[in-house]
């Protein structure tokens, strides 16, 4: 059978109706999962739907559960972000698990590394990117379905916990020896940030290209869930305006706004006020987090023979640029303790 | 360095040459195919610069060591420092010079450790600086960047 086939069966089951499935097709992007379009068409009438299904190899091992439950936990706010149909971690119907959710038309993603995405769109969709940002930190994780499952770390061990990870991925994924990245791990350990004042939902991946914009200066959708978790707000922060994430600009962050103000429009909409010094902290650790994703990248090209040319273009071209941020950080922090 | 230029164009043919899903055409065959365009753009940059970038860092990280076997900036390093400050590049092939980057990145990482601890932010700053002059070094430029 094919998977059109096989998804037609499993959503005819879950309905209880006829469900044809129609016009199936790969998407590009996600690396951490395949994911499909399709229309789900019943007498009622037509649905377009996304599948994202476990790939066999994955840039990174993240929890779909986790990632469901974060559409499942902000669609209901008002976050846009698509609406959650049904999460399957069996591996009977499509023998991998996956989940399935509303698919949002009109809008694309930009490339992350495209110049001047947004265009004369950009004010516009930076104060939309950073307040919904700020309503995401905002949230008390104990009232949603994510908070329920996600592990919750005491304030004081949000860094050390995440650090943790990524340096033991690090360990693991290493092919050739990063000068660089260890300079930056050992700068992590040695000055330790404050606890976070809250702990929110972190997105994980929250930056330039992964939201679908109607290219009229709306943002449609907020993507790409899945290395979600319970931690400091200032993790996704720091993440949305890591250099790499800015279309090669250095006077506005994320390609749309001046640093000042996208940080101004995240506290408002957080209600937290921004620690400078924690800033600076998280943004060391997700431009390091960033090159053990690289690295990691490499080792999963290797090992899959080559295959995944998004693979191999990450575990190269990006974790080069990663290389240069971070030492320029390194510096600038060497020169500011001076 | 990971991934080295022929496991990026072998592994680019073989890309090509398994026949996509039937799920896996249109948008995502076209992306897939400009990715694979951009490895082979980024390949001839590599191919054009990537020896002389090596060799260039190469000769500075030992020339890093002789001054810091010279001035004793980890006396338990000495015994690896000279040995490798004396050092030079015999294969010139991509897969060679990383060889030889590789044994010296491994001593650099922990000459960088001994001189944090050691309370000289000179020294700590010279190695800061070689690493991003060698990391800008091998910087990759997008279309349109070049």
């Amino acid at each position: 059978m094919s998977l059109a086939d096989r998804l037609s069966a499993y959503l005819s089951d879950l309905q209880q109706e006829v469900v044809a499935v129609e016009q199936l097709s790969r998407i590009p992007g996600g690396a951490s999962r395949e994911t499909y379009k399709f229309d789900a068409v019943t007498r009622a009438g037509r649905r377009g739907m996304i599948l994202r299904r476990d790939p066999p190899d994955s840039l990174i091992d993240t929890d779909r559960r986790l990632e469901y439950l974060a559409y499942q936990s902000f669609h209901p706010l008002g976050i846009p972000t698509p609406e959650p149909i049904a999460l399957e971690e069996g591996t009977e119907a499509l023998d991998r698990p996956f989940f399935l959710m509303s698919r949002v038309d009109g809008g694309a993603a930009a490339s992350p590394f495209a110049p001047d995405p947004y265009g004369p769109h950009a004010p516009a969709i930076g104060e939309q990117f950073f307040t919904i940002l700020g309503r995401i930190a905002a949230a008390d994780p104990s009232t949603l379905p994510l908070g329920q499952t996600a592990e919750r770390p005491a304030p004081n061990e949000c860094w050390r916990r995440e650090l943790g990870h990524w340096e033991r991925e690090l360990d693991k994924d290493e092919l050739f020896p990063q000068p660089i990245a260890r300079a930056a791990a050992r700068w992590l350990r040695l000055h330790q940030p404050p606890p976070a004042q809250k702990i929110s939902v972190v997105h994980g991946d929250y930056r330039s290209g992964n939201f679908m914009h109607d290219g009229e200066g709306r943002i449609l959708a907020i993507l790409d869930w899945e290395m979600c978790h319970l931690g400091d707000p200032l993790e996704d922060l720091a993440w949305a305006i890591d250099p790499l994430w800015c279309h090669f600009e250095t006077d506005r962050v994320s390609g749309m706004l001046p640093r000042d103000e996208a940080v101004g429009l995240w506290e408002r909409a957080s209600g937290l006020t921004v620690d400078p010094n924690a800033l600076d902290w998280w943004q060391m650790f997700n431009s390091f987090k960033g090159l053990v994703i690289w690295i990691s990248a490499a080792k999963a090209y290797r090992d899959g023979g080559g295959r995944d040319p998004v693979l191999g273009f990450s575990g190269w071209y990006t974790a080069r640029r990663h290389d240069v941020i971070i030492a320029e950080r390194l510096l600038a922090m060497l020169d500011r303790a001076a | 360095m990971n991934p080295t230029v022929p496991e990026l164009l072998i592994g680019s043919l073989v890309a090509m040459s398994e026949p996509p899903e039937a799920e896996a055409t249109g948008d995502f065959a076209a992306g897939r195919m400009g990715v694979l365009g951009l490895i082979s753009f980024l390949c001839a940059q590599e191919a054009e610069t990537g020896a002389a970038v090596r060799h260039a860092e190469n000769d500075a990280i030992r020339a890093l060591f002789a001054v810091a076997a010279r001035e004793e900036w980890a006396r338990e390093l000495a015994g690896e420092l000279r040995p490798l400050a004396e050092g030079q590049d015999r294969d010139f092939t991509l897969t060679g010079l990383d060889a030889a980057n590789a044994d010296l990145r491994r001593v650099l990482i922990r000459l960088q450790t001994v001189v944090e601890q050691s309370g000289h932010p000179d020294r700590e700053r010279r190695i800061l600086a070689l690493l991003l002059e060698h990391a800008r070094a091998r910087s990759l430029k997008l279309p349109g960047q070049l």
